[in-house]
C-alpha cells in the first residue's frame, strides 16, 4: 500500500529505550517546557473563547479586558436558545451531515471493498483519482454545481448540500474503508466461496457486518467533515437550508455585528458534536489521518 | 439454492462495484471541474443567460491585473502556513515521544484548534485580534508596548500575519499527530545502538530519526502546502480578502470574482491558471505516495 499506510501498521517499537541508558531528567524537562510554550499558543485563544462566552456584555467590552473574569453568567446560551434561526440551522446541519454521512458510506464501500480485495488493470490509477478529486478547489467547482442546480431548480435544497459535500466525502471514506477492508483476512471471503456464497452475500452477509466498527468510524468522519463545511452551504442554500457555519456567519457578522459573547457561545456549542466525534473516533484517528484522506 | 456459476468473474465484478462513486465523482467533481474550465474562454455572467466566446481575453485581463498580487499573497500564505504549524507540529512530536507524564491526555487535549470548524477558528481570532475591545490589544496596552490599540485586520500587513496565526494554529496538531505516529515507527534498537555507540541525543536525533522521517515529513509538506494553497474559510471570515485586497489569496479571487462580480469568465480564467500550479502539486504528492509505497 502506500508509504503513509504502511506507517500506520502496529509498531512494534514503543517508547525509545536508549532513554533508559541516560539520564531522564533533562529530557523530560525539556519536553515539558516545549509543551508549556507550545500550550500557551495552542490553549491561551481556547481559555478566551470560554472566559468571552461566560462573561456578563458589560465585562466583555471593556478595554482593557480582565484576564480573569469577576462574575460568571449563562446569558449567552440563553442567548441563543431564544433565537429561532439558529434552532433551523442546527436542524440543517444536523440533517444535511447525516444524509451525507450515510449516502456516502454505502457508495463508498463498494468502491472500498473492490479496491481492497479485487485485483484488476488501471485499479490503482483509479485510486489515486479518487484521491486526487478531492483536491480540486471547491471554489472553481462551485461555479459550475451553482450554475446546475440553479438550473434543476435545486438551489436551496438539501439535495444540493449533500450532492456537494459528497465531491470531499467520498474520496475520503473509500481511502479510509479500503484501509479498513485490506484488514479482513482473504480466507475469510475464500470460505465464504467455498461454501457457496454469492458475491452479493459476501459483502451484505460477510464483509459489512465484520467491518461496522469501520463503517461507523468513517461515516462519523464524514459526519464532521460536512458539519465543518462552510463555502458550500454559504453559498447553495439560502437562510432556510442553511448550515450553521455559514449561518453564525450571516447572522453575526452581519446585521449584530457586536455581539461577541453570544459568537463565542455559539461556537462553543457548533464545536462541541465534533470535539465529541472524535472523543470517540480517537482510535481511528491515525489510520485515517495518514491515509491521506482527511483533510487538514 | 445459490449455483456457483451464475455470479460475473471476479475481476468484471471488481470494477463494477467502483462505478457508483466513479459516477457520483464525475457529476460532482470531473464535470463542474470541466465547466468551470471552460467559462474561462468565454462572456458569461452568473445572473443573466447566454454567453459568447471570448477567446484569451479573460486570461489576458487577468494576467494584466489581479493575478500577480493574488500569487503573492498565495505564495505567502501557504509558505508560512506550511512551514510554521509544521516546526510547532514538529517540537510538540518530539516532546510528546517522551516519557513526559500524561503526554496521551495532552495529545487529545492539543488536536483541539484542529478538530473544531474553521468558522469558529476565525470567529476565535477575529475577537482577539478585534480593535477596540480585543484582548491582544488589551495585553499589549497594559505591557506598555503599543500606546494605542492596533487594528490588526484593518491594515494590510498586520491582517496577512492575523490570518496566517489563525490558519497556523488550526493546522499544527495535525503536523503533531502524523509525525508522532512518524516517530513511533523508528526502531528503538537503532537508538539504542547509536546510544552504546556514544551517540547524543542531537546526533541520534540527526542520523537515526530524521533518516527514517523523511518519508512522513515530505508527505506531510506536500499535503500541507496543497490545502493551504486552496484554502478559503478562514481567510474568507477573518478578512474577507481585504483590506484592499491585501489577503486576496486564489480562493478568495475566484470566489468573489464568480459570486460578488458575477464575472464567470474571469473566475474561470483565475481558476484556470491555478489549477495549472496546484496539479504541480498533487502530481507530485502521488508521485511521492508511489515511490514511498515501493520503497
Amino acid at each position: 500500500m502506500t508509504l503513509t499506510e504502511a506507517r500506520t501498521a502496529p509498531s512494534v517499537t514503543g517508547p525509545p529505550l536508549a532513554a533508559r541508558h541516560r539520564p531522564r531528567r533533562p529530557r523530560v524537562l525539556g519536553a515539558a517546557a516545549t509543551v508549556a510554550v507550545i500550550g500557551t499558543f495552542a490553549f491561551a485563544p481556547v481559555y478566551w473563547l470560554l472566559v468571552t462566552a461566560l462573561t456578563p456584555n458589560s465585562a466583555a467590552f471593556a478595554f482593557p479586558p480582565r484576564l480573569w473574569p469577576r462574575e460568571v453568567t449563562l446569558e449567552h446560551f440563553a442567548n441563543l436558545a431564544d433565537n429561532p434561526a439558529l434552532g433551523r440551522y442546527l436542524v440543517n446541519s444536523i440533517v444535511v451531515s447525516l444524509l451525507t454521512a450515510v449516502l456516502t458510506v454505502i457508495v463508498a464501500a463498494y468502491t472500498g471493498y473492490s479496491f481492497a480485495k479485487f485485483r484488476y488493470r488501471g485499479r490503482r490509477s483509479l485510486m489515486y483519482l479518487v484521491l486526487a478529486s478531492q483536491m480540486f478547489p471547491q471554489a472553481l467547482l462551485l461555479i459550475t454545481l451553482y450554475l446546475v442546480f440553479s438550473a434543476t431548480g435545486l438551489l436551496n435544497t438539501y439535495l444540493a448540500l449533500i450532492l456537494s459535500f459528497t465531491t470531499f466525502t467520498l474520496p475520503l471514506c473509500v481511502w479510509m474503508l479500503k484501509g479498513f477492508f485490506d484488514t479482513i483476512p482473504d480466507e475469510m471471503i475464500e470460505a465464504a466461496k467455498v461454501d457457496g456464497a454469492g458475491q452479493g452475500a459476501i459483502i451484505h452477509r460477510i464483509l459489512l457486518p465484520v467491518s461496522l466498527p469501520g463503517l461507523v468510524a468513517t461515516g462519523l468522519f464524514a459526519f464532521v467533515r460536512g458539519w465543518n463545511d462552510f463555502i458550500f452551504a454559504l453559498t447553495l442554500a439560502g437562510p432556510r437550508k442553511q448550515t450553521l457555519p455559514p449561518g453564525l456567519v450571516n447572522t453575526y457578522l452581519g446585521e449584530f455585528q457586536a455581539a461577541w459573547p453570544d459568537l463565542m457561545a455559539a461556537s462553543l456549542v457548533v464545536s462541541l458534536p465534533v470535539v465529541l466525534g472524535f472523543v470517540l473516533l480517537q482510535r481511528y484517528l491515525v489510520a485515517g489521518l495518514t491515509s491521506g484522506a482527511v483533510k487538514g | 439454492m445459490s449455483t456457483r456459476q451464475r455470479g460475473l468473474p471476479d475481476r468484471t465484478f471488481g470494477v463494477l462495484l467502483t462505478l457508483p462513486a466513479l459516477v457520483l465523482l464525475a457529476a460532482v467533481v470531473l464535470y463542474p471541474l470541466v465547466g468551470s474550465l471552460t467559462t474561462s474562454l468565454f462572456r458569461q455572467s452568473l445572473v443573466l443567460p447566454g454567453r459568447s466566446f471570448a477567446g484569451l481575453d479573460n486570461f489576458r485581463a487577468v494576467l494584466d491585473s489581479e493575478f500577480w498580487p493574488v500569487l503573492r499573497h498565495t505564495l505567502v500564505f501557504t509558505g508560512c502556513c506550511t512551514a510554521i504549524p509544521f516546526v510547532i507540529g514538529f517540537a510538540l512530536a518530539l516532546a510528546l515521544h517522551t516519557r513526559l507524564p500524561g503526554r496521551g491526555l495532552l495529545r487529545g487535549l492539543f488536536l483541539f484548534p484542529w478538530v473544531i470548524p474553521g468558522v469558529v477558528v476565525s470567529f476565535v481570532w477575529m475577537w482577539i485580534f478585534n480593535a477596540n475591545y480585543g484582548v491582544l490589544n488589551g495585553i499589549l496596552v497594559r505591557l506598555g508596548l503599543v500606546d494605542d490599540p492596533v487594528s490588526w485586520l484593518g491594515r494590510p500587513g498586520t491582517a496577512m500575519f492575523a490570518v496566517i496565526v489563525a490558519k497556523s494554529w488550526a493546522s499544527f496538531p495535525w503536523m503533531m499527530v502524523m509525525l508522532l505516529a512518524g516517530l513511533q515507527t523508528v526502531p528503538a534498537t537503532l537508538h539504542e545502538a547509536a546510544a552504546l555507540d556514544g551517540a547524543g541525543a542531537l546526533r541520534r536525533f540527526w542520523h537515526v530519526t530524521l533518516p527514517h522521517l523523511r518519508g512522513i515529513v515530505g508527505i506531510v509538506l506536500l499535503l500541507e502546502t496543497i490545502w493551504n494553497f486552496q484554502h478559503f474559510d478562514t481567510i474568507y471570515v477573518l478578512t474577507g480578502g481585504g483590506p484592499a485586497g491585501a489577503t486576496t489569496t486564489f480562493a478568495v479571487a475566484v470566489y468573489d470574482t464568480a459570486f460578488k462580480g458575477f464575472d464567470l469568465g474571469r473566475a474561470g480564467a483565475i481558476g484556470a491558471l491555478w489549477m495549472v500550479l496546484l496539479t504541480v502539486l498533487v502530481v507530485a504528492y502521488v508521485w511521492a505516495s508511489e515511490r514511498g509505497r515501493q520503497a
